[in-house]
């Protein structure tokens, strides 16, 4: 399980070459996507379907990736390939810790 | 301006990606959500940049750009995919279905700027070469057809240096000529054959270059000697246009030597029968006639249109083909025209 979510925004910025606006943007995207990603997740675990839990899973190791949630991407592609070789029932925890993992995100991005 | 596709099912990436591209400058981007109707776009419009993402539902990247490409014009259309790190074996598989270059996640302002300017400069070459060939084309055209209006005028030219040493004008090789293209016409023959036929037809008396003046331009009758000359300027004709390269002058030297052959065989040179005749022969035969029948010449009066279509109908299978007679009835208005348009005192327009 990843430790508690650092905002690094310079390093964040210098892949987005210093453009705060676009990191703006970034973030009140997140931050407004947030349930909607999580929901999906929980969708994608209870459906059972393998290949659905493996796409969100990957597009939400996408989302960390982006706001350089290292640790968090690591559980998410943990995930993503535990749903390739066809796992669903079991990943019951780790998707809720990435859920929570997004909230926490979304938390610290709010509050700046 | 560039358009750029971007195709993408996660919001907050269709909006950076957006963004960055902007930041380019002098682009536009075109966003979709779903692979399947960024597709339907594509059936209509063309990008000048596709960036897509690999994984997504409905349809992965890989098979976008595979149906992508199989859309007529779109296999040069520089495509970047969207791949994490560890999708080496996707790349791969990428690069195999038509990916010109890769971004990977999350994505780096400054790597993509590069590769995206990269794919664009690709584009604007493409471009560049596209228009500079249908320009080429263009000119090659315009140069052909300047090369194929000086054959046509050359073709005349030549018909007319024969006719100088003949009673006959300018005139009558424009309506001979055009009363073959009548007669075409009428037999159903194609635009190009008619075409053929309009051209060609002017250098059915070529050969008369070689026949001596005494000859040629005798007021009276002609003895069997004399006769005997004259024919020659069928062979002399084929002689002069054969083996050319020119389809034109291939269809001419066929006329020259067999307007004189007649349907039932006591034509000349060969005495050829029906259709052992060139068809172009039996065409020209019936307008060449016709239009020396109803020419006033120095030695003769010009016939009435009726007398004249009386001797075409009464030679219908003995001199000339009945299918040529008929198709150049058929037109009589068309022919009515020709003689309107070309007579003899008037210098014909080239």
């Amino acid at each position: 399980m990843a430790g508690l979510f650092v905002l690094d925004k310079a390093s964040i910025l210098e892949r987005l070459g210093g453009d705060e606006e676009i990191f703006a943007m970034m973030v009140d995207m997140f931050v407004q996507d947030v349930d909607s990603n999580c929901a999906a997740l929980g969708t994608a675990l209870a459906s059972g379907d393998a290949a659905v839990l493996r796409r969100e899973a990957h597009t939400v190791k996408g989302l960390m990736a982006t706001f350089s949630d290292e640790a968090g991407a690591a559980d998410a592609y943990t995930v993503e390939l535990r749903a390739r070789d066809g796992l669903v029932a079991d990943q019951a925890a780790a998707v809720a810790g990435l859920q929570q993992r997004l909230r926490e995100i979304a938390a610290v991005l709010s509050a700046g | 301006m560039h358009n750029v596709l971007i195709i993408d099912d996660s919001d907050i990436n269709l909006t950076l990606i957006k963004a960055l591209v902007l930041k380019l400058g002098d682009c536009s981007p075109i966003l979709f959500e779903h692979p399947l109707a960024a597709l339907e776009w594509c059936r209509s419009n063309v990008p000048d940049l596709v960036i897509v993402d690999y994984m997504m539902p409905d349809m992965d990247g890989l098979k976008f750009i595979s149906a992508f490409r199989a859309l007529h014009g779109r296999n040069e259309i520089p495509v970047l995919m969207i791949t994490a790190n560890d999708q080496k074996d996707v790349r791969y598989d990428a690069l195999l279905g038509g990916a010109n270059d890769f971004l990977t996640k999350p994505i780096d302002r400054v790597e993509f700027s590069a590769r995206a300017r990269n794919m664009l400069s690709l584009r604007t070459g493409q471009k560049y070469l596209a228009d500079r060939a249908e320009h080429l084309s263009a000119l090659v055209e315009e140069r052909t057809a300047e090369i194929r209006d000086r054959e046509k005028e050359l073709i005349f030219r030549i018909s007319r240096a024969a006719e100088f040493r003949d009673p006959e004008t300018g005139a009558h090789i424009q309506r001979m000529a055009h009363y073959s293209q009548i007669i075409a016409l009428g037999l159903d023959l194609s635009l190009a054959q008619q075409k053929l036929i309009l051209e060609a037809a002017p250098m059915h008396d070529v050969g008369k270059i070689g026949i001596p003046d005494y000859i040629l331009l005798k007021p009276g009758k002609l003895t069997h000697e004399e006769f005997e000359v004259m024919k020659g300027h069928a062979r002399l004709g084929q002689e002069l246009l054969k083996d050319s390269r020119s389809e034109v002058i291939q269809a001419g030297a066929e006329v020259a030597i067999s307007h004189h052959e007649k349907y039932d065989g006591t034509g000349y040179p060969y005495g050829l029968k029906g259709h052992q005749i060139p068809l172009f022969g039996r065409i020209v035969a019936v307008a060449d006639v016709f239009d020396a029948l109803t020419s006033e010449r120095p030695y003769k009066r010009a016939w009435s249109l009726d007398d004249a279509c009386k001797f075409l109908e009464e030679g219908r299978g003995t001199h000339f083909d009945p299918m040529c007679v008929e198709a150049f009835l058929a037109g009589w208005e068309h022919v009515l025209d020709i003689r309107q348009r070309f007579r003899d005192e008037e210098m014909p327009q080239i």
